[in-house]
């Protein structure tokens, strides 16, 4: 077990073309760190260069404090899981798991012991002597992760080892993977797109971006105070909605003006963020999460009226996409582009300027397509964000974590 | 499809696929004459050299063909034994040959590791350079090789003939174990690197066994051609004692006439390691033609 430090790491291929630049990252000893952002952000390849995969351009990896930059796979002890397993088709299952052992000398009667212990806790007993071809998707996946846990490596590397299974197994292994993390207590730094993975299994995520950090926390802190428009759009699903509006002074209170409705601002919000202040008479960037937006009735603070595109029945809760008056974002390369709403507005033509508002709405209430609604915006859960640059507009007592280059 | 049925004339449509399934029969029935034909043309010559090789003398030289040797004979293959210089030929083959397959084995294995694995300066023209010299004919090479080779004194050697075989055969087992290589995915030896070997360890304990039904293919025609060649063997080996079977064959032809029997005799023997062989590897040999084509 042991810390791993990237400092100051950049990895530029040979035209110029930088898959990771100055990344700093400190993942703390028995930390599970997920790595996470669109495909191509660079994730893999940093995970790659800890690794000792892919030769590091420029900065430094440290594991348990020594540098490890020109040190050989085998001798970093990290152990990894692959994409797509990379099991060895000619070894059998036991062969397999004992391969790393017999690697490093393990005497016989130990491998046989430790391979035996692991294929019992994942409960591969019965599988040992078969090849990985014999095996389903989700056995390959364990026994992909018994290999690693079977070294007793100083960290695990994870490249989307969940990406080839299918949903359900999927959700299960990622509760076991995260409970196996737990009990061993390795530090792990874990790779995946996918923003669900991230949030449920880490304990820190790292969203990336075009090889750059955006921002490193807590998955509640990511999604309470996302530290910039690419984080917020990221972060979330369904996403959090995001448009302009215009911060406006009026008197000494501050007004935010979402289409033609006036949105006041109480005192304490303004208080907290008191940059919102020098905005006044600029548009800013405007986020809330799809639950925060609430159906007006009983609401006495100000209303959007909008009109009902879409209904989409989970169950639990319906999802309503609501076209309002509002002014799109127009910075789209600020946020994730798999996150942006669905095509241009369809129904109402009186509306220049619309925005699809995504809500979550109890189930219980009766909502058809084409029809009007009004709802509540609490401007206590308003996110906002520096148009041009796409940075937060931080509350007092949220540190932002790292900075977004526009 | 559903607009070609509309437009079909509808009075046709019930007689269609009478007709079509007899059209179907005949082409098939076709194919497969074809097919025998084509078979008997490769097979004849097979058969009428180990026929030959059974029949006595008479039979042999008659003008008209006995296409089955009626009262077959062994003698013809004493003969061929008992000519001078056989077991020595038999010798020299198998130098050759198990030199020829050896090498060009570990050589390509290595070479084509380099290929695939590798990023290294020029290597896009030397995938080229080993396509472009498997098509120089080999009787333009000849002469400037033998030049080359009696200047480096290996005129009428077992070794200078080992090394020209292993020049045409290495192109040839080069590419085909590069494609091998480049099927099994690159996770597979980075996995073993993570696990605690070392690049060349990757390779030896991860790589060579998935590349088994490769070596064995390109062994098989190392094999092939390293015991069926003729042209460089017969320039370059002068000695009798130092002749490969193929040479010594040709010694069945002298200037006062051929003598039939013991020389299809003697085809026959040389023949046969390779059917053997080809017998024993076949059934991998499919398998590795269509290993790559399934993931791991």
């Amino acid at each position: 077990m042991a810390q791993i430090e990237l400092v100051h790491l950049s990895k530029v291929y040979g035209n110029d073309v930088a898959a990771v630049r100055d990344l700093n990252l400190d993942v703390a000893e028995g930390e599970f760190m997920v790595l996470v952002g669109p495909s191509g952000c660079g994730k893999t390849t940093a995970l790659r260069m800890v690794a000792g995969l892919e030769e590091i351009s420029s900065g430094e990896i440290r594991i348990g404090g020594k540098v490890v930059n020109e040190l050989a796979p085998r001798d970093r002890d990290i152990a990894m899981v692959f994409q797509n397993y990379a099991l060895y088709p000619h070894k059998s299952v036991y062969e397999n798991l004992a391969f790393g052992l017999r690697m490093r000398k393990v005497p016989k009667a130990e491998q046989k012991e430790r391979v035996e212990e692991i294929a019992r806790i994942l409960g591969l007993g019965e599988m040992l002597h078969r090849r990985p071809a014999q095996l389903s998707g989700g056995q390959r996946q364990r026994v992909a992760m018994g290999r690693a846990i079977v070294r007793e490596p100083k960290a695990f590397l994870m490249d989307e080892p969940l990406s080839n299974l299918d949903a359900k197994l999927r959700v299960q292994m990622r509760a076991e993977i995260a409970r196996i993390q737990q009990a061993l207590k390795v530090t792990t730094v874990y790779v995946t797109h996918d923003q669900v993975e991230a949030m449920t299994m880490g304990h820190r995520v790292a969203v990336m971006r075009d090889g750059e950090l955006q921002q490193v926390d807590t998955p509640q802190r990511l999604y309470d105070a996302p530290a910039n428009l690419f984080v917020a759009s990221f972060v979330g699903s369904p996403p959090m909605n995001l448009f302009e509006a215009v911060v406006e002074r009026d008197d000494s209170r501050l007004v935010c003006r979402i289409g033609e409705t006036e949105l006041e601002l109480p005192a304490d919000v303004a208080a907290e963020r008191p940059a919102l202040a020098n905005y006044s008479g600029r548009p800013v960037a405007v986020g809330i999460r799809p639950e925060d937006v609430r159906e007006a009735a009983g609401w006495d603070g100000a209303r959007l009226r909008g009109r009902i595109l879409l209904v989409e029945s989970l169950g639990s809760e319906q999802l309503v996409h609501i076209e309002i008056a509002a002014t799109p974002l127009e910075r789209s390369d600020l946020i994730d582009a798999a996150a942006q709403p669905p095509g241009p507005p369809l129904g109402v033509d009186d509306l220049e300027r619309a925005v699809t508002l995504l809500g979550r709405f109890d189930r219980h209430l009766l909502l058809a397509p084409g029809e009007a609604v009004e709802v509540a915006i609490d401007p206590r859960l308003l996110h906002f964000f520096d148009l041009e640059t796409g940075v937060a507009i931080p509350a007092v007592d949220v540190p932002v974590a790292a900075e977004v280059v526009s | 499809m559903s607009s070609v049925t509309q437009i079909a004339p509808t009075p046709v449509a019930p007689v269609a696929p009478r007709g079509r399934g007899r059209r179907r029969r005949t082409r098939q029935l076709g194919w497969n004459l074809l097919g025998l034909l084509v078979l008997a043309v490769m097979v004849f010559p097979v058969y009428w050299m180990v026929a030959t090789a059974f029949k006595p003398g008479q039979q042999i030289l008659s003008y008209t063909p006995h296409w089955v040797p009626t009262n077959p004979t062994l003698s013809n293959f004493r003969d061929a034994i008992h000519q001078p210089f056989f077991w020595n030929a038999v010798k020299n083959s198998l130098i050759v040959v198990s030199a020829v397959v050896a090498l060009s084995v570990v050589l390509a294995f290595l070479a084509s590791l380099a290929l695939a694995k590798f990023h290294f300066y020029g290597r896009k023209a030397f995938i080229v350079l080993i396509l472009g010299v498997q098509m120089v004919p080999l009787a333009a090479l000849i002469i400037p090789l033998y030049i080359l080779m009696s200047r480096l004194g290996q005129i009428d050697k077992l070794t200078g003939v080992i090394a020209m075989y292993l020049t045409f055969v290495l192109p040839f087992t080069v590419w085909t174990m590069r494609g091998f290589l480049l099927g099994i995915p690159k996770e597979l030896e980075e996995a073993a690197m993570v696990d605690g070997a070392t690049r060349f360890g990757a390779f030896v304990r991860v790589l060579l066994p998935l590349v088994g039904p490769g070596l064995v293919a390109t062994s098989i025609f190392a094999f092939i051609q390293a015991w069926n060649e003729f042209i460089i063997a017969y320039v370059f080996l002068h000695t009798p004692a130092k002749q490969t079977l193929m040479v010594w064959l040709a010694s069945f032809t002298t200037l006062r006439g051929t003598d039939w029997g013991p020389l299809m005799a003697g085809a026959t023997l040389c023949a046969l390691p390779v059917v053997v062989f080809f017998l024993l590897v076949q059934r991998r040999i499919a398998f590795g033609l269509t290993a790559g084509a399934v993931r791991g």
